[in-house]
């Protein structure tokens, strides 16, 4: 096989779904309560603001959303018009405000989100846990429209990230999700990465989690390239290393 | 931010929305974007996240006139409820400029409502509807 260097085809083809557009603004501007919210509040859980944890689920939604909606400008017009889209669309946007609603109502009322163990908390879990799955399973049924066009390496990319989006954060979600917390390991004394929080001292399984999910971003970034070698070496690296990371969680190790 | 800071400042944000209301003839649209959204949604927004922040230990109810008066006890929940008036009650005044504007009753006949609209609300709005009824025969929004 020879790698050939050829310009991407970054050609818009169409318009942003309107579905996903409304959804990632209504994401984005129901976090701005929850920021005066969290200026205001002073309670903490599990050392930190207790908005925080919302705060982040709003940003991860709108940058999941958001892409989502600028990939789809990036297929044929129409490729999301169906009517088994639209309803398969409204259905993900329907379990996004589902996931939303759940993590901001545990913070107002003070109580764990994921990880709840008493009464009507621990009743919903599991059902958040089917709703997580229906809205990452949104990347990978537009990688499968990506795929279709994979003669371009730009658009191989984008399949192969967002079909890795989805094959990859639901385990790592899931053994996140099936353990008693997300941190694996002691003592934890506080050492933390900067921004994101992950323990640098024991194996935190949200690091796994926040890599898997961001393959969306990461190799169509290898697609820019042009070349459809960049494109699998980036994909099937980026694999190892959301499966090394996942590995040395469960032993109870930071990433490195 | 203290209930009493959130305060200070909220009080002449409202103002400022009233003071662009009476003087909304020489600017209608500037006066409606600051009056009509601007203002009433910052204090929203304030609200929103006192009531996210602090009705988890509100004490009190909706249930009974005892319950309502213990729940506006808690500072931060009174606080709210303040903000509560002064939004919806600026936004009323903001709707009362347009309506008036729209079917043709005259500023100065306005003024008194928006006076009464900026201290007692609801006696605001009622004098609106009088006024309006009278002039224009008209009720519904």
């Amino acid at each position: 096989m020879t790698a050939t260097l050829t310009a991407p085809r970054l050609a818009v083809l169409s318009r942003p779904d309107p579905l996903l557009l409304r959804l990632t603004w209504f994401v984005a501007l129901t976090a701005l309560p929850l920021m005066v919210a969290s200026g205001l509040d002073g309670r903490l859980f599990q050392g930190d603001d207790i908005w925080l944890k919302p705060l982040k689920f709003h940003l991860a939604l709108v940058v999941y959303t958001g892409t989502l909606a600028l990939f789809g400008m990036l297929l044929p017009a129409g490729s999301l018009a169906s009517r088994r889209w639209r309803l398969y669309l409204g259905l993900v946007t329907a379990c996004t405000l589902a996931e939303l609603l759940w993590i901001d109502g545990a913070a107002a009322l003070g109580t764990a989100s994921h990880f709840n163990t008493t009464g009507f908390g621990s009743a919903l879990y599991p059902l958040m846990g089917l709703a997580a799955v229906i809205l990452t399973s949104l990347s990978l049924a537009m990688g499968l429209l990506f795929w279709r066009e994979r003669q371009d390496a730009l658009h191989l990319s984008i399949a192969l990230g967002l079909i890795l989006t989805f094959v990859l954060t639901v385990p790592a979600a899931g053994t996140l999700a099936n353990n008693p917390g997300h941190l694996v390991g002691t003592p934890v004394t506080g050492a933390r990465f900067p921004f994101f929080g992950w323990s640098a001292e024991v194996g935190d399984l949200r690091l796994p989690h926040f890599l898997a999910t961001h393959a969306m971003h990461a190799v169509p970034l290898a697609g820019l390239t042009g070349n459809r070698t960049a494109v699998w070496a980036t994909a099937a690296g980026f694999t190892a290393l959301v499966g090394w990371c996942l590995v040395r969680a469960l032993q109870g190790l930071p990433p490195f | 931010m203290t209930p009493d800071a959130l305060f200070q400042i909220a009080n002449p944000l409202a103002l400022l929305g009233w003071l662009a209301l009476l003087a909304s003839p020489l600017a209608p649209r500037a006066a409606h974007a600051v009056a009509g959204a601007a203002i009433p949604l910052l204090l929203s927004l304030a609200y929103a996240g006192l009531v996210l922040a602090f009705w988890w230990q509100a004490p009190g109810g909706f249930g009974s006139l005892p319950e309502v008066m213990r729940l506006f006890t808690h500072p931060q929940i009174a606080l709210a409820g303040w903000l509560h008036y002064l939004a919806f009650d600026l936004f009323l005044g903001a709707w009362e400029v347009r309506t008036a504007r729209a079917e043709g009753i005259p500023h100065w006949a306005l003024v008194p409502c928006l006076v009464l609209t900026f201290l007692f609300g609801p006696a605001g709005l009622l004098a609106f509807a009088i006024l309006r009824f009278t002039l224009v025969r008209k009720v519904l929004p």
